[in-house]
């Protein structure tokens, strides 16, 4: 069983993390478009979306069956679901992969649920340490007002209802992205991570990651997919 | 005050599980159900609220995880967390609400079972244990053992080799007899790892069934009579099971003892109404 860092693939993985609203997919969606224009066969995994296990995830979710227990074993295997099945063999293939959230999203919000910190870093201990992490450090205030415009009104779990920080889910979010982003910042020295200031324009951010995921993938011998 | 293996999860009080935890182990085919079918009558003739559990089983992941399994593709954490979230969602809304109510619980199968097939799919020993540290200790685990040549004719003649069972996702080339034996000894050869570093208390389970009775009723009696509760009658099998020669037959309960039943019952009835 290979942990955290031991791993040695042909292929390359590049990771966004950062709380909603910190444009992280957004710059995703770019790098990934940019990447196969390049001819690299390039994979995208989004956090829980495993088909196994996804709908498992959301009726808990609806019908706030979830603990904080249960909340990270059930995130844990859809992530070992896609590690096992899709993300480890593409890696093995020599593939690009790229994730929306990884295993931090899982160390963040279940060490805020009250999780032992060094337990779950354990449990996904099985994962594969990322060529680069980037993080997308946004001020809280920033990331709430992008939200606000472009949806009505958070779900459940999102806002940490769950922990019953406040009734209002507006201010349960607030309450709780606060929190997530207090674990982020303590895990960037911890893993290594590159942090992005996600208030500039989307443009400058993602000539930011360009450039140090060309420098990664220079050194890595480029999978060719029949067209 | 009871105590796990290590992590406590957020919001589990260890205070007052005055409930006792009781685990039935061994492999697949073994007779663990048959006999847990009748501890629990057993148990609830003395007055004790019995609570049955059993792997995947939780109203959260057990319906998921027999989906996933039928379609073969399930990779062996995946396996193992998917088992993990059930065990999880069983302890916290079953196991743990019942101890603080008294109840007795009776589980068929615990941690180990999940550990030992973890195991020999390729998972560290100290991940599992990590894994399952939050699990509270048990007050006691009795362990149904067999050797794989009384357990096969059990297997063959009952409901046949089951996939999973015969471990088929770990040897895909071989005919599902030659790879359940292959899995089964592996299996058991964890499962007297365990026995040792778990005190597990171990029953020869190729006994008949109403000796394996006896072992497990008066194991589960000394359990009990640490508590100050008194039972409301004696100590006997329920009179479905056959004795094995030799023994003094199980009569039915005799007619004074039932009377007397039926008296407590109706005191206690009254005694509801009237409060």
């Amino acid at each position: 069983m290979k942990r955290y860092g031991e791993h040695r693939f042909p292929g390359k993985l590049f990771v966004v993390e950062g709380i909603d609203g910190s444009g992280k997919s957004t710059q995703l969606v770019l790098l990934h478009q940019w990447l196969k224009a390049e001819g690299y066969g390039v994979v995208f995994s989004e956090w829980n979306s495993s088909p196994l296990v996804r709908n498992i995830t959301k009726r808990g979710k609806k019908k706030h069956m979830l603990t904080p227990a249960t909340f990270c074993l059930i995130h844990a295997t859809d992530f070992a679901d896609r590690m096992e099945r899709n993300i480890i063999p593409l890696l093995k293939a020599g593939a690009v992969v790229l994730c929306d959230r990884y295993i931090y999203t899982a160390f963040a919000r279940d060490v805020v649920r009250g999780m032992d910190p060094k337990w779950v870093r354990e449990i996904y201990s099985f994962a594969p340490k990322p060529t680069v992490t980037f993080y997308f450090r946004v001020p809280l205030e920033v990331a709430m007002k992008r939200l606000i415009n472009g949806r009505n009104g958070f779900k459940f779990y999102e806002a940490g209802m769950d922990l019953e920080l406040s009734q209002d889910a507006e201010e349960s979010f607030h309450m709780f992205q606060g929190r997530i982003i207090e674990e982020y910042e303590k895990m960037v020295p911890e893993f290594e991570i590159t942090v992005v200031d996600a208030t500039q324009p989307v443009e400058a951010e993602q000539a930011q990651m360009r450039q140090l995921v060309k420098s990664k993938l220079a050194q890595a011998k480029r999978l060719r997919v029949a067209p | 005050m009871r105590e796990t293996y290590g992590v406590v999860l957020p919001g589990m009080s260890l205070a007052d599980l005055t409930g006792k935890l009781i685990v039935i182990e061994g492999t697949d085919g073994v007779g663990r159900s048959t006999q847990i079918d009748l501890l629990k009558p057993w148990l609830e003739q003395q007055g004790r609220a019995v609570v049955d559990t059993g792997l995947t089983r939780s109203a959260l992941a057990g319906k998921g995880i027999k989906q996933a399994k039928e379609g073969h593709t399930l990779g062996p954490l995946t396996l193992s967390l998917f088992y993990s979230t059930d065990f999880t969602d069983r302890l916290e809304s079953e196991i743990v609400p019942a101890l603080r109510a008294g109840f007795v619980v009776l589980t068929d199968r615990y941690i180990y079972s999940l550990m030992a097939r973890a195991m020999l799919r390729g998972l560290d020993v100290s991940w599992l244990r990590n894994a399952y540290s939050f699990a509270l200790k048990p007050d006691a685990v009795f362990y149904l053992r067999i050797g794989v040549d009384d357990l096969i004719p059990r297997v063959v003649f009952s409901r046949g080799f089951d996939y999973w069972e015969s471990g088929m996702d770990l040897h895909p080339s071989e005919d599902m007899y030659e790879s359940f034996r292959k899995y089964q000894t592996a299996l058991l050869a964890r499962f007297e790892e365990l026995a040792k570093e778990y005190n597990f208390e171990v029953i020869d389970a190729s006994a008949d069934v109403s000796t394996i009775f006896r072992h497990l009723r008066d194991g589960i009696a000394r359990v009990l009579s640490g508590e100050p509760q008194e039972p409301l009658f004696g100590v006997e099998p329920p009179k479905d099971v056959p004795e094995t020669a030799g023994e003094k037959k199980t009569v039915e309960m005799p007619p004074s003892r039932k009377a007397a039943a039926s008296e407590e019952n109706e005191q206690r009835n009254k005694e509801n109404v009237a409060s």
